[in-house]
């Protein structure tokens, strides 16, 4: 490295020309570096417009990136504060992804157990019209971090829960005890009768009167094969009132021969009335001759008592 | 002007500040030691501004000034450039897959190349090569001046009437600025393009995904920075060690070279720069 000066110098000519191949290799890489990061930040697209409102605004940053389906489709390019201290976040969507964001859109803003927070919309209809440019939105804000004090409480509740169940005097522990004795007894020698019952004699007589009942059963079928044969037998119920029936049927068919010679002798009787009412009318007459002679008898009577010397006084004296 | 810059660059400083601070006295040492040192740096500032005025030149680019400027330029570049970038390629790979690695394990591969760019194109990479040129380029640079004024040359240039900082100094200086800016730039493309290949593959499909995240790590302020970082970390390698040839002395006391206390004054300056580029970028 060590040269002396210009008295020395190798060819000029050959050595200006790689320098000048430096110097222009380094402008070209600076001035690559600089087109490529305008291109990097979207300097080359054309954009529009889209306005989050937020509460809080918290690990959002300028650069950041707007997803859709998990890919970037937006990058935040300014976050500033309203006057009644909501948050804006504006977003610069390229026009050739703005067609995945519609009316119907939703933001979110979600932010991670890491502090790692992402900005994601979701369009359930593809098919609704546009987003249009500049359009605000609310922001669905779902903070995981918000969670963890109320997971914690929620926690420290179950933990104390399991701490009064599982503890020596708790209802858990005392009806485990109790399964435990239920279970011996059920190893017991009168097992679930036993258990439920709770004592040795009720059990037993339990037992007796299952053997008695078994027994009465048993003289019950008995008895019910003979009434079958009483009722269904060759002499039986049964038949015999079958016979009777038919008997029935034949006293039955002579009723109604007797009840037609009735039938004649009313037509007789019926005849024999009106004659007997014929003979009423003549009985009439017959009355009101008899009623004359009697009031002559009754006159005479009377002509005679009047005139008989035996006759009663009928006056009354007085004294 | 040809005249008179080798007695404004070098006399008027040495004799002024160096018989205040020579002057037994009032002063403790630790006050004249730390005025002296704030002399250096003021010395540095100035001759810097010297050295823009003449690369704001046009005549400084004119004739044999101009074959001096290329010879240099190309002398101070294309030598380290081939080994710089398989170094840096090899620093590269080994980085990136250390990040990749490790994020993935964390499940947070998603942040892997956001974190490879920042750590190796935004950081590395440029102090690399800025310490790179200053090791390879700029440090001899600054001992030919000092060999050149210890034989006299630079002294017999002057009375030539040829302008020494203009055909000896500024040639030099601009081929470390260029240099530095150089191997960045192109270590920075080679990075770029391993950090793809060792993260997607060999394949195109990522392209789209990855420009994005490129684009977000160099939001404007963050390639502000970038380039003023360079541009400074340039200036303090070209700068810094041929001022401190020409304007410091050795320190008796210290038993300090001037060559140790260029390269302990350009190591400061670059982390002063680093420094502050962190804090524009972090903070």
């Amino acid at each position: 490295m060590k040269e002396e000066p210009s008295s020395a110098s190798p060819p000029a000519a050959n050595l200006e020309f790689k320098a000048a191949l430096l110097l222009a290799l380094l402008f070209l890489l600076i001035a690559g570096a600089v087109v490529y990061l305008l291109y990097a930040r979207g300097a080359f697209e054309e954009s529009q417009q889209l306005v989050l409102m937020v509460d809080d605004s918290d690990g959002v940053a300028v650069g950041m990136n707007l997803t859709f389906s998990g890919f970037p489709i937006g990058r935040v390019r300014r976050i500033e504060l309203t006057e009644d201290g909501v948050a804006r976040i504006i977003i610069d969507v390229p026009h050739e992804d703005a067609r995945w964001l519609r009316e119907s859109s939703v933001f979110t803003l979600t932010r991670g157990l890491l502090g790692n927070t992402a900005l994601k919309a979701y369009s359930g209809i593809l098919s609704d019209p546009p987003l249009a440019d500049g359009a605000v939105r609310k922001v669905l804000v779902g903070d995981a971090t918000a969670e963890i004090p109320r997971l914690v409480a929620d926690m420290r509740e179950l933990v104390s829960n399991l701490k009064a169940l599982s503890a020596e005097d708790s209802s858990l522990s005392a009806s485990l005890g109790n399964v435990r004795d239920l279970t011996e007894k059920l190893k017991g020698p009168r097992g679930a009768l036993g258990m439920l019952l709770g004592n040795e004699a009720d059990a037993k007589k339990l037992v007796t009167a299952l053997d008695r009942t078994n027994a009465l059963l048993a003289r019950v079928d008995g008895l019910a094969a003979k009434a079958d044969a009483q009722a269904f037998g060759p002499a039986g119920l049964v038949p015999e009132a079958r016979a009777a029936i038919v008997q029935l049927n034949a006293a039955l068919t002579d009723a109604r021969t007797s009840l037609k010679k009735v039938d004649g002798i009313l037509a007789d009787a019926q005849v024999a009335a009106g004659n007997a009412r014929d003979a009423t009318a003549d009985l009439a007459t017959l009355r009101a001759e008899v009623d004359t002679s009697l009031r002559k008898v009754g006159r005479m009577i009377d002509e005679v008592n009047r005139r008989w010397p035996f006759a009663r006084d009928p006056k009354l004296k007085l004294p | 002007m040809r005249g008179r810059v080798p007695a404004r660059c070098g006399a008027p400083y040495d004799s002024g500040m160096n018989s205040l601070l020579s002057s037994r006295g009032p002063l403790p040492d630790l006050g004249r030691s730390t005025l002296t040192w704030f002399a250096g740096w003021w010395r540095i500032i100035h001759f810097g501004a010297l050295i823009l005025v003449l690369a704001l030149s046009p005549s400084s680019y004119a004739g044999p000034n101009r074959s001096a400027l290329a010879r240099h330029v190309y002398l101070g570049t294309a030598p380290i450039l081939l080994w710089f970038i398989v170094l840096s390629s090899l620093i590269s790979l080994v980085i990136i897959r250390i990040v990749v690695v490790t994020a993935v394990s964390y499940g947070l591969s998603q942040y892997a190349l956001e974190m490879v760019v920042r750590v190796l194109v935004l950081e590395l990479i440029p102090l690399t090569a800025a310490v790179f040129v200053a090791l390879g380029c700029a440090l001899p640079n600054a001992e030919d001046i000092a060999g050149m004024r210890t034989r006299g040359e630079y002294d017999a240039l002057a009375q030539q009437g040829v302008d020494p900082l203009r055909h000896e100094v500024l040639p030099r200086v601009a081929s470390a600025m260029f240099s530095v800016l150089m191997l960045a730039a192109v270590s920075c493309v080679v990075t770029a393009v391993l950090a793809y290949v060792s993260i997607y593959g060999f394949t195109l499909g990522a392209f789209a995904g990855y420009t994005r995240t490129f684009g977000q790590v160099f939001n404007p302020a963050v390639s502000m920075i970038f380039a003023l970082k360079s541009f400074f970390f340039g200036l303090a390698v070209a700068l810094i060690p041929v001022a401190s040839v020409l304007y410091d002395r050795p320190r008796g006391r210290m038993r300090m070279s001037v060559e140790l206390q260029s390269l302990i004054r350009l190591f400061l300056a670059l982390l002063l720069v680093e420094v502050a580029s962190l804090v524009g970028n972090y903070y």
